[in-house]
Protein backbone atom coordinates (compact mmCIF):
# COMPACT_ATOMS: atom_id res chain seq x y z
CA UNK A 1 0.00 0.00 0.00
CA UNK A 2 1.09 3.64 -0.70
CA UNK A 3 -0.05 6.05 1.38
CA UNK A 4 0.25 9.55 -0.05
CA UNK A 5 -0.24 12.03 3.22
CA UNK A 6 -0.05 15.02 1.15
CA UNK A 7 -3.83 14.72 0.61
CA UNK A 8 -5.05 13.16 3.72
CA UNK A 9 -7.42 15.09 5.46
CA UNK A 10 -8.25 12.95 8.27
CA UNK A 11 -11.43 12.72 7.66
CA UNK A 12 -11.06 8.90 9.46
CA UNK A 13 -13.34 7.35 6.27
CA UNK A 14 -11.22 4.69 6.08
CA UNK A 15 -11.60 3.69 10.05
CA UNK A 16 -15.05 3.45 9.74
CA UNK A 17 -15.18 1.83 5.88
CA UNK A 18 -13.08 -0.72 7.97
CA UNK A 19 -15.23 -0.97 10.87
CA UNK A 20 -18.57 -1.43 8.69
CA UNK A 21 -16.77 -4.24 6.09
CA UNK A 22 -15.09 -6.21 9.10
CA UNK A 23 -17.38 -6.42 11.98
CA UNK A 24 -14.79 -4.50 14.13
CA UNK A 25 -16.28 -4.43 17.53
CA UNK A 26 -17.39 -1.42 19.40
CA UNK A 27 -14.49 0.38 20.40
CA UNK A 28 -11.66 -1.24 18.49
CA UNK A 29 -10.04 0.05 15.06
CA UNK A 30 -7.78 -2.09 12.46
CA UNK A 31 -6.58 0.91 11.04
CA UNK A 32 -6.87 4.53 12.90
CA UNK A 33 -5.64 8.39 12.13
CA UNK A 34 -2.58 10.26 13.05
CA UNK A 35 -1.90 13.72 12.81
CA UNK A 36 1.31 15.00 13.44
CA UNK A 37 2.85 18.15 14.07
CA UNK A 38 5.93 19.42 14.28
CA UNK A 39 9.12 22.28 13.47
CA UNK A 40 9.31 25.75 15.22
CA UNK A 41 6.86 28.76 15.06
CA UNK A 42 6.15 29.50 12.88
CA UNK A 43 7.64 27.21 10.16
CA UNK A 44 5.24 24.50 11.25
CA UNK A 45 4.38 21.33 9.29
CA UNK A 46 1.30 18.80 9.69
CA UNK A 47 1.00 15.68 8.17
CA UNK A 48 -2.16 13.48 8.55
CA UNK A 49 -1.79 9.62 7.82
CA UNK A 50 -3.68 6.31 7.78
CA UNK A 51 -2.05 3.68 9.68
CA UNK A 52 -2.45 -0.21 9.82
CA UNK A 53 -0.89 -3.29 9.87
CA UNK A 54 2.06 -2.95 7.68
CA UNK A 55 2.05 -6.83 6.73
CA UNK A 56 5.84 -7.16 7.50
CA UNK A 57 8.07 -9.09 5.05
CA UNK A 58 9.92 -10.14 8.22
CA UNK A 59 7.05 -10.05 10.46
CA UNK A 60 7.84 -10.81 14.04
CA UNK A 61 4.33 -11.48 14.94
CA UNK A 62 4.33 -14.55 12.48
CA UNK A 63 7.80 -15.79 14.49
CA UNK A 64 6.98 -15.58 17.69
CA UNK A 65 3.58 -17.05 17.24
CA UNK A 66 3.41 -20.93 18.74
CA UNK A 67 0.61 -22.17 16.72
CA UNK A 68 0.67 -20.98 13.14
CA UNK A 69 -1.93 -18.81 13.94
CA UNK A 70 -0.41 -15.96 12.23
CA UNK A 71 1.16 -16.62 9.45
CA UNK A 72 2.28 -14.99 5.80
CA UNK A 73 -0.80 -15.61 3.25
CA UNK A 74 -0.04 -16.73 -0.56
CA UNK A 75 -0.43 -13.18 -1.52
CA UNK A 76 2.15 -12.16 1.09
CA UNK A 77 0.23 -10.66 3.54
CA UNK A 78 -0.01 -11.73 7.08
CA UNK A 79 -3.21 -13.23 8.56
CA UNK A 80 -4.98 -14.58 11.43
CA UNK A 81 -6.64 -18.08 11.28
CA UNK A 82 -9.17 -17.71 14.20
CA UNK A 83 -9.57 -21.85 14.58
CA UNK A 84 -5.36 -21.74 15.69
CA UNK A 85 -5.57 -18.55 17.98
CA UNK A 86 -5.22 -19.34 21.59
CA UNK A 87 -4.91 -15.28 22.45
CA UNK A 88 -1.50 -16.07 24.18
CA UNK A 89 -0.68 -12.19 23.10
CA UNK A 90 2.81 -13.01 22.02
CA UNK A 91 1.80 -11.60 18.51
CA UNK A 92 0.97 -8.26 20.04
CA UNK A 93 4.11 -8.41 22.20
CA UNK A 94 6.38 -9.11 19.20
CA UNK A 95 4.87 -6.27 16.83
CA UNK A 96 6.61 -2.97 17.07
CA UNK A 97 3.57 -1.36 15.73
CA UNK A 98 1.30 -2.10 17.70
CA UNK A 99 -1.21 -3.34 14.85
CA UNK A 100 -3.22 -5.97 16.84
CA UNK A 101 -5.87 -6.10 19.55
CA UNK A 102 -7.20 -9.13 21.38
CA UNK A 103 -11.15 -9.18 19.79
CA UNK A 104 -13.59 -9.65 22.63
CA UNK A 105 -14.40 -13.36 20.87
CA UNK A 106 -11.06 -14.49 22.32
CA UNK A 107 -8.85 -14.41 19.34
CA UNK A 108 -6.39 -11.73 18.18
CA UNK A 109 -7.77 -9.91 15.57
CA UNK A 110 -6.11 -6.95 12.94
CA UNK A 111 -5.77 -5.68 9.32
CA UNK A 112 -6.26 -8.57 6.77
CA UNK A 113 -5.84 -6.13 3.77
CA UNK A 114 -9.67 -6.84 3.31
CA UNK A 115 -8.44 -10.31 1.77
CA UNK A 116 -12.35 -11.51 0.77
CA UNK A 117 -12.11 -8.68 -0.89
CA UNK A 118 -9.05 -8.57 -3.24
CA UNK A 119 -9.50 -12.13 -3.85
CA UNK A 120 -13.09 -11.05 -5.33
CA UNK A 121 -10.86 -8.25 -7.50
CA UNK A 122 -12.33 -5.37 -5.32
CA UNK A 123 -10.02 -2.83 -3.58
CA UNK A 124 -9.71 -2.48 0.44
CA UNK A 125 -12.61 -1.17 2.17
CA UNK A 126 -10.78 1.81 2.95
CA UNK A 127 -8.83 2.25 -0.37
CA UNK A 128 -12.27 2.11 -2.11
CA UNK A 129 -14.10 4.76 0.34
CA UNK A 130 -10.80 7.06 0.84
CA UNK A 131 -12.18 10.74 -0.67
CA UNK A 132 -9.06 12.46 -1.45
CA UNK A 133 -7.22 9.07 -2.99
CA UNK A 134 -5.02 8.83 -0.45
CA UNK A 135 -4.71 4.97 -0.29
CA UNK A 136 -3.53 3.30 -3.07
CA UNK A 137 -3.46 -0.35 -2.92
CA UNK A 138 -0.31 -1.57 -4.49
CA UNK A 139 1.51 -4.90 -5.93
CA UNK A 140 5.32 -3.54 -4.95
CA UNK A 141 6.46 -6.65 -6.75
CA UNK A 142 4.61 -5.44 -10.09
CA UNK A 143 4.83 -1.94 -9.90
CA UNK A 144 2.23 -0.13 -12.13
CA UNK A 145 2.66 2.65 -14.05
CA UNK A 146 0.47 5.05 -11.87
CA UNK A 147 2.34 4.24 -9.04
CA UNK A 148 5.75 4.63 -10.49
CA UNK A 149 4.53 8.03 -11.47
CA UNK A 150 2.83 9.14 -8.04
CA UNK A 151 6.31 8.10 -6.26
CA UNK A 152 8.20 9.61 -9.00
CA UNK A 153 10.66 12.17 -7.28
CA UNK A 154 8.99 12.39 -4.02
CA UNK A 155 10.00 11.69 -0.47
CA UNK A 156 8.60 8.71 0.35
CA UNK A 157 9.17 6.45 3.53
CA UNK A 158 8.51 3.08 5.87
CA UNK A 159 7.95 3.40 8.95
CA UNK A 160 10.62 1.94 12.05
CA UNK A 161 12.38 0.45 9.50
CA UNK A 162 15.65 -0.06 12.06
CA UNK A 163 13.09 -2.70 13.70
CA UNK A 164 14.02 -5.29 10.65
CA UNK A 165 10.79 -5.88 10.03
CA UNK A 166 10.50 -4.92 6.41
CA UNK A 167 7.12 -3.47 6.39
CA UNK A 168 5.03 -3.11 3.22
CA UNK A 169 3.64 0.15 3.70
CA UNK A 170 5.30 3.08 2.33
CA UNK A 171 4.17 6.59 2.96
CA UNK A 172 4.63 9.65 0.56
CA UNK A 173 5.48 12.26 3.16
CA UNK A 174 3.77 15.58 3.57
CA UNK A 175 7.15 17.00 3.09
CA UNK A 176 6.60 16.88 -0.64
CA UNK A 177 3.83 19.28 -1.04
CA UNK A 178 4.80 22.70 -2.48
CA UNK A 179 5.93 25.24 0.26
CA UNK A 180 5.96 22.75 3.13
CA UNK B 1 16.17 33.10 22.20
CA UNK B 2 16.12 29.67 21.91
CA UNK B 3 13.37 28.58 20.09
CA UNK B 4 11.83 24.81 20.46
CA UNK B 5 11.10 22.87 18.29
CA UNK B 6 8.02 20.63 19.04
CA UNK B 7 6.60 17.43 17.10
CA UNK B 8 3.26 15.83 18.33
CA UNK B 9 1.58 13.10 17.58
CA UNK B 10 -2.25 13.17 17.68
CA UNK B 11 -3.94 9.17 17.18
CA UNK B 12 -7.60 7.76 16.76
CA UNK B 13 -6.13 4.38 18.00
CA UNK B 14 -8.54 3.26 20.69
CA UNK B 15 -7.97 -0.63 21.09
CA UNK B 16 -8.02 -1.27 24.52
CA UNK B 17 -4.95 -3.10 26.77
CA UNK B 18 -2.93 -1.22 23.72
CA UNK B 19 -2.90 2.46 23.83
CA UNK B 20 -1.93 4.41 26.09
CA UNK B 21 0.53 1.61 26.22
CA UNK B 22 0.65 -2.08 26.30
CA UNK B 23 -1.14 -4.23 29.08
CA UNK B 24 -1.55 -7.11 27.55
CA UNK B 25 0.39 -9.72 30.83
CA UNK B 26 -1.80 -8.68 33.85
CA UNK B 27 -1.10 -10.70 37.20
CA UNK B 28 -1.01 -14.12 35.62
CA UNK B 29 1.86 -14.10 33.67
CA UNK B 30 4.60 -12.81 36.25
CA UNK B 31 3.15 -15.34 38.62
CA UNK B 32 3.57 -18.28 36.15
CA UNK B 33 7.13 -16.84 35.92
CA UNK B 34 8.00 -16.84 39.14
CA UNK B 35 6.71 -20.75 40.01
CA UNK B 36 8.23 -21.10 36.72
CA UNK B 37 11.43 -20.08 38.30
CA UNK B 38 11.22 -21.14 41.46
CA UNK B 39 10.32 -24.97 40.52
CA UNK B 40 13.44 -25.25 37.44
CA UNK B 41 15.44 -23.90 40.43
CA UNK B 42 14.06 -26.59 43.28
CA UNK B 43 15.01 -28.94 40.48
CA UNK B 44 18.33 -28.20 40.12
CA UNK B 45 18.80 -28.23 43.70
CA UNK B 46 17.28 -31.44 44.20
CA UNK B 47 19.25 -33.38 41.40
CA UNK B 48 22.06 -32.12 42.49
CA UNK B 49 21.83 -32.59 45.66
CA UNK B 50 20.68 -36.39 44.80
CA UNK B 51 23.83 -36.79 42.80
CA UNK B 52 26.24 -35.20 45.75
CA UNK B 53 24.92 -37.67 47.73
CA UNK B 54 24.85 -40.87 45.82
CA UNK B 55 27.83 -40.80 44.07
CA UNK B 56 29.95 -38.68 46.94
CA UNK B 57 28.39 -38.80 49.96
CA UNK B 58 28.34 -35.49 50.28
CA UNK B 59 25.59 -33.46 51.85
CA UNK B 60 23.55 -33.70 55.40
CA UNK B 61 23.10 -36.74 56.66
CA UNK B 62 20.32 -39.04 55.02
CA UNK B 63 17.42 -40.74 56.86
CA UNK B 64 19.17 -44.31 55.83
CA UNK B 65 18.57 -46.66 52.91
CA UNK B 66 19.90 -43.98 50.71
CA UNK B 67 16.65 -41.77 51.31
CA UNK B 68 17.57 -38.14 50.95
CA UNK B 69 17.32 -35.37 53.60
CA UNK B 70 13.88 -34.05 54.12
CA UNK B 71 14.11 -30.98 52.42
CA UNK B 72 15.42 -32.67 49.04
CA UNK B 73 12.47 -34.98 49.52
CA UNK B 74 9.66 -31.84 49.77
CA UNK B 75 11.71 -29.60 47.46
CA UNK B 76 11.33 -32.77 44.68
CA UNK B 77 7.78 -32.83 45.17
CA UNK B 78 7.15 -28.96 45.12
CA UNK B 79 9.01 -28.89 42.35
CA UNK B 80 6.62 -30.07 39.51
CA UNK B 81 3.25 -29.35 41.83
CA UNK B 82 4.43 -25.59 41.73
CA UNK B 83 5.00 -25.83 37.61
CA UNK B 84 1.74 -27.67 37.52
CA UNK B 85 0.05 -24.45 39.51
CA UNK B 86 2.18 -21.84 37.23
CA UNK B 87 1.30 -23.24 34.31
CA UNK B 88 -2.60 -22.87 35.53
CA UNK B 89 -2.11 -19.52 34.95
CA UNK B 90 -0.65 -19.46 31.96
CA UNK B 91 -3.84 -21.53 30.85
CA UNK B 92 -6.03 -18.23 32.47
CA UNK B 93 -4.14 -15.62 30.73
CA UNK B 94 -5.33 -16.84 27.27
CA UNK B 95 -7.83 -15.11 25.69
CA UNK B 96 -9.26 -18.01 24.33
CA UNK B 97 -8.05 -21.03 26.94
CA UNK B 98 -10.27 -23.93 25.09
CA UNK B 99 -7.85 -23.97 22.19
CA UNK B 100 -4.88 -24.43 23.92
CA UNK B 101 -4.73 -28.07 22.13
CA UNK B 102 -3.20 -25.79 19.38
CA UNK B 103 0.14 -25.67 21.57
CA UNK B 104 0.73 -28.73 21.15
CA UNK B 105 0.00 -29.12 17.03
CA UNK B 106 3.10 -27.96 15.71
CA UNK B 107 6.53 -26.90 16.99
CA UNK B 108 7.72 -23.81 16.28
CA UNK B 109 11.51 -23.35 16.57
CA UNK B 110 11.24 -19.72 16.11
CA UNK B 111 8.66 -19.06 18.75
CA UNK B 112 9.72 -18.96 22.65
CA UNK B 113 6.28 -19.68 23.86
CA UNK B 114 6.20 -23.15 21.54
CA UNK B 115 9.56 -24.07 22.29
CA UNK B 116 8.40 -23.25 26.33
CA UNK B 117 5.10 -24.76 25.87
CA UNK B 118 7.06 -28.40 24.74
CA UNK B 119 9.82 -27.77 27.19
CA UNK B 120 6.75 -27.38 30.19
CA UNK B 121 5.61 -30.55 29.48
CA UNK B 122 9.12 -32.14 29.11
CA UNK B 123 9.84 -31.20 32.68
CA UNK B 124 7.72 -33.61 34.62
CA UNK B 125 8.00 -37.27 33.73
CA UNK B 126 11.51 -37.03 34.67
CA UNK B 127 10.89 -34.70 38.25
CA UNK B 128 7.99 -36.81 38.82
CA UNK B 129 10.14 -40.03 38.80
CA UNK B 130 12.71 -38.10 40.98
CA UNK B 131 9.86 -37.06 43.30
CA UNK B 132 8.99 -40.48 43.36
CA UNK B 133 12.16 -42.32 43.88
CA UNK B 134 13.09 -39.99 46.96
CA UNK B 135 10.48 -40.74 48.59
CA UNK B 136 10.04 -44.66 47.47
CA UNK B 137 9.89 -45.48 51.72
CA UNK B 138 6.76 -43.83 51.83
CA UNK B 139 5.32 -44.78 48.22
CA UNK B 140 6.48 -48.61 48.65
CA UNK B 141 4.69 -48.67 52.09
CA UNK B 142 1.54 -48.50 49.57
CA UNK B 143 3.01 -52.03 47.93
CA UNK B 144 1.15 -51.49 44.64
CA UNK B 145 3.20 -53.23 41.88
CA UNK B 146 3.36 -50.65 39.43
CA UNK B 147 4.79 -47.93 41.59
CA UNK B 148 6.88 -50.44 42.93
CA UNK B 149 8.66 -51.00 39.50
CA UNK B 150 8.74 -48.03 38.58
CA UNK B 151 10.66 -46.72 41.49
CA UNK B 152 12.99 -49.86 40.89
CA UNK B 153 13.87 -48.77 37.29
CA UNK B 154 14.28 -45.21 38.59
CA UNK B 155 16.75 -46.13 41.22
CA UNK B 156 18.92 -47.84 38.53
CA UNK B 157 19.26 -45.04 36.67
CA UNK B 158 18.86 -41.98 39.19
CA UNK B 159 22.32 -40.51 38.55
CA UNK B 160 21.09 -40.14 34.96
CA UNK B 161 17.86 -38.77 36.11
CA UNK B 162 19.26 -36.55 38.23
CA UNK B 163 21.52 -35.10 35.74
CA UNK B 164 19.04 -34.42 32.93
CA UNK B 165 16.82 -33.17 35.42
CA UNK B 166 19.18 -30.77 36.53
CA UNK B 167 19.63 -29.70 33.05
CA UNK B 168 15.36 -29.43 32.45
CA UNK B 169 15.88 -27.45 35.77
CA UNK B 170 18.24 -24.80 34.29
CA UNK B 171 16.48 -24.66 30.89
CA UNK B 172 13.33 -23.79 32.53
CA UNK B 173 14.87 -21.17 34.58
CA UNK B 174 16.16 -19.54 31.76
CA UNK B 175 13.22 -20.20 29.29
CA UNK B 176 11.33 -18.07 31.72
CA UNK B 177 13.08 -14.81 30.98
CA UNK B 178 14.01 -15.85 27.45
CA UNK B 179 10.33 -15.76 26.54
CA UNK B 180 10.65 -11.92 27.42
CA UNK B 181 14.01 -11.10 25.89
CA UNK B 182 12.94 -12.59 22.32
CA UNK B 183 10.31 -9.25 22.54
CA UNK B 184 12.51 -6.52 20.14
CA UNK B 185 9.54 -4.18 20.01
CA UNK B 186 9.41 -4.32 23.95
CA UNK B 187 12.66 -2.59 24.74
CA UNK B 188 12.54 -3.35 28.71
CA UNK B 189 12.81 -7.13 27.94
CA UNK B 190 14.98 -7.26 25.01
CA UNK B 191 18.11 -7.84 26.80
CA UNK B 192 19.86 -11.69 26.48
CA UNK B 193 20.68 -11.48 30.16
CA UNK B 194 16.84 -11.89 31.21
CA UNK B 195 17.16 -14.95 31.14
CA UNK B 196 20.08 -15.77 33.67
CA UNK B 197 18.76 -13.26 35.97
CA UNK B 198 15.45 -15.47 35.94
CA UNK B 199 17.07 -18.40 36.43
CA UNK B 200 19.46 -17.20 39.36
CA UNK B 201 16.69 -15.35 41.32
CA UNK B 202 14.27 -18.61 40.54
CA UNK B 203 17.41 -20.31 42.14
CA UNK B 204 18.05 -17.64 45.07
CA UNK B 205 14.02 -18.72 45.45
CA UNK B 206 14.05 -22.16 45.77
CA UNK B 207 16.96 -22.06 47.88
CA UNK B 208 15.33 -19.95 50.40
CA UNK B 209 12.16 -22.14 50.12
CA UNK B 210 13.83 -25.21 51.10
CA UNK B 211 15.51 -23.37 53.84
CA UNK B 212 11.97 -22.52 55.10
CA UNK B 213 10.83 -26.01 54.95
CA UNK B 214 14.48 -27.69 56.05
CA UNK B 215 14.63 -29.40 59.89
CA UNK B 216 16.98 -27.08 61.73
CA UNK B 217 19.84 -29.56 61.17
CA UNK B 218 19.79 -29.00 57.37
CA UNK B 219 19.50 -25.37 57.14
CA UNK B 220 23.22 -24.18 56.86
CA UNK B 221 23.32 -26.08 53.81
CA UNK B 222 20.62 -24.18 52.08
CA UNK B 223 21.48 -21.36 53.38
CA UNK B 224 24.74 -21.43 51.98
CA UNK B 225 23.45 -22.23 48.73
CA UNK B 226 21.34 -19.66 49.04
CA UNK B 227 23.76 -16.71 49.80
CA UNK B 228 26.08 -17.78 46.92
CA UNK B 229 22.90 -17.31 44.83
CA UNK B 230 21.99 -13.96 45.66
CA UNK B 231 25.72 -12.69 45.41
CA UNK B 232 25.48 -14.08 41.84
CA UNK B 233 22.09 -12.57 41.32
CA UNK B 234 23.25 -9.25 42.50
CA UNK B 235 25.67 -9.27 40.05
CA UNK B 236 23.52 -10.31 37.09
CA UNK B 237 20.78 -7.52 38.07
CA UNK B 238 23.77 -5.09 38.17
CA UNK B 239 24.80 -5.81 34.43
CA UNK B 240 21.32 -6.32 33.52
CA UNK B 241 20.81 -2.43 34.52
CA UNK B 242 24.09 -1.58 33.19
CA UNK B 243 23.59 -3.21 29.83
CA UNK B 244 20.28 -1.18 29.53
CA UNK B 245 21.30 1.75 30.52
CA UNK B 246 24.32 2.01 28.39
CA UNK B 247 22.37 0.98 25.14
CA UNK B 248 20.81 2.54 22.82
CA UNK B 249 17.67 5.26 23.41
CA UNK B 250 15.38 2.82 23.42
CA UNK B 251 17.00 0.23 26.27
CA UNK B 252 18.32 3.51 28.02
CA UNK B 253 15.14 4.85 28.08
CA UNK B 254 13.40 1.50 29.06
CA UNK B 255 16.13 0.73 31.81
CA UNK B 256 15.37 4.40 33.55
CA UNK B 257 11.70 3.71 33.29
CA UNK B 258 12.26 0.60 35.24
CA UNK B 259 14.98 2.13 38.15
CA UNK B 260 13.53 5.72 38.28
CA UNK B 261 10.51 5.47 37.18
CA UNK B 262 7.48 6.88 38.79
CA UNK B 263 4.78 4.75 37.96
CA UNK B 264 2.82 3.45 40.64
CA UNK B 265 2.55 -0.87 41.31
CA UNK B 266 -0.03 -1.20 44.30
CA UNK B 267 0.71 2.24 45.71
CA UNK B 268 4.25 2.25 45.33
CA UNK B 269 6.60 3.91 42.12
CA UNK B 270 9.14 0.96 40.34
CA UNK B 271 11.96 3.29 41.47
CA UNK B 272 10.46 1.91 45.14
CA UNK B 273 9.87 -1.44 44.31
CA UNK B 274 13.12 -2.07 42.63
CA UNK B 275 15.37 -0.13 44.87
CA UNK B 276 13.86 -0.75 47.99
CA UNK B 277 11.80 -4.42 47.89
CA UNK B 278 13.67 -5.75 44.86
CA UNK B 279 17.35 -4.81 45.70
CA UNK B 280 17.44 -4.10 49.26
CA UNK B 281 14.76 -6.24 51.07
CA UNK B 282 15.17 -8.98 48.59
CA UNK B 283 18.85 -9.26 47.82
CA UNK B 284 21.26 -7.18 49.97
CA UNK B 285 19.61 -7.45 53.85
CA UNK B 286 18.39 -11.33 53.13
CA UNK B 287 21.96 -11.64 51.96
CA UNK B 288 23.91 -9.81 54.97
CA UNK B 289 21.50 -11.82 57.34
CA UNK B 290 22.56 -15.42 55.85
CA UNK B 291 26.21 -14.01 56.15
CA UNK B 292 25.81 -13.01 59.68
CA UNK B 293 24.13 -16.19 60.80
CA UNK B 294 26.45 -18.08 58.92
CA UNK B 295 29.47 -16.14 60.84
CA UNK B 296 27.70 -17.65 64.16
CA UNK B 297 25.48 -14.67 65.08
CA UNK B 298 22.35 -15.87 66.49
CA UNK B 299 18.97 -13.88 64.74
CA UNK B 300 16.08 -13.77 66.55
CA UNK B 301 14.00 -14.99 63.22
CA UNK B 302 15.83 -16.76 60.95
CA UNK B 303 12.96 -17.27 58.61
CA UNK B 304 12.65 -13.47 58.03
CA UNK B 305 15.45 -13.72 55.26
CA UNK B 306 14.36 -16.36 53.06
CA UNK B 307 10.70 -15.27 52.92
CA UNK B 308 12.71 -11.56 51.88
CA UNK B 309 14.38 -13.36 49.49
CA UNK B 310 10.84 -14.95 48.29
CA UNK B 311 9.06 -11.72 47.96
CA UNK B 312 11.43 -10.21 46.32
CA UNK B 313 11.59 -12.99 43.23
CA UNK B 314 7.83 -12.11 42.96
CA UNK B 315 8.41 -8.94 42.88
CA UNK B 316 10.98 -8.90 40.27
CA UNK B 317 9.26 -10.73 37.64
CA UNK B 318 5.71 -8.28 38.30
CA UNK B 319 8.43 -5.28 37.73
CA UNK B 320 9.88 -6.58 34.94
CA UNK B 321 6.59 -7.70 33.04
CA UNK B 322 4.66 -4.53 34.11
CA UNK B 323 7.41 -2.35 33.66
CA UNK B 324 8.19 -4.13 30.09
CA UNK B 325 4.66 -3.30 29.07
CA UNK B 326 4.16 0.41 30.53
CA UNK B 327 6.88 1.66 28.04
CA UNK B 328 7.04 2.79 25.19
CA UNK B 329 7.44 0.64 21.88
CA UNK B 330 10.45 0.39 20.37
CA UNK B 331 11.27 3.32 18.50
S1 LIG C 1 2.70 -4.64 11.57
FE1 LIG C 1 2.72 -5.95 13.37
S2 LIG C 1 0.97 -7.27 13.10
FE2 LIG C 1 1.37 -6.39 11.11
S3 LIG C 1 2.73 -7.89 10.08
FE3 LIG C 1 4.06 -6.35 11.07
S4 LIG C 1 4.53 -7.25 13.05
FE4 LIG C 1 2.75 -8.36 12.27
S1 LIG D 1 -2.42 -14.66 20.21
FE1 LIG D 1 -3.01 -16.08 18.55
S2 LIG D 1 -2.05 -15.24 16.69
FE2 LIG D 1 -1.11 -14.25 18.45
S3 LIG D 1 0.74 -15.46 18.87
FE3 LIG D 1 -0.87 -16.28 20.20
S4 LIG D 1 -1.80 -17.94 19.02
FE4 LIG D 1 -0.59 -16.71 17.56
Amino acid sequence: MVIDTRVCVGCSACVYACKQENSVPEGYCRDWVVQESGGEYPKLTMENRSERCQHCENAPCVTYCPTRASHYAEDGTVQINRSLCTGCKACMAACPYDARYVHPEGYVDKCSLCKHRIEQGLETACVSICPTGSLNLVDFNNMDEKTKELLKGKIVYRQKEHAGTEPSLQWISASNKPGA
Amino acid sequence: MLATAVNEIVSTKINPNVVPHLHIWEWHIPLYLFLGGLAGGLLVITSIMIVLKRKFGIGPRDQGDGCPCLAVRIGSVLSPTLLGIGMLFLFLDLAHPLYVWAFYTTIQPTSPMSAGSWILIAFFPLAILQAMLVNKRQLRSFNIELINKVIDWTENHMTIVALVNAHIGVGIGIYTGILLSFFSARPLWSSSILGMLFLVSGISSAAALMLLLAPEDEKPVYSMIDANAIWIELMTVGLFVLGGLTGSANTHGAMMHLITGDINLAGMSYMFWFWGIFIASGLVVPLLLEFLEAAGVHIKFPNVAPVMVLFGGLILRFLIVFAGQTYHTFM
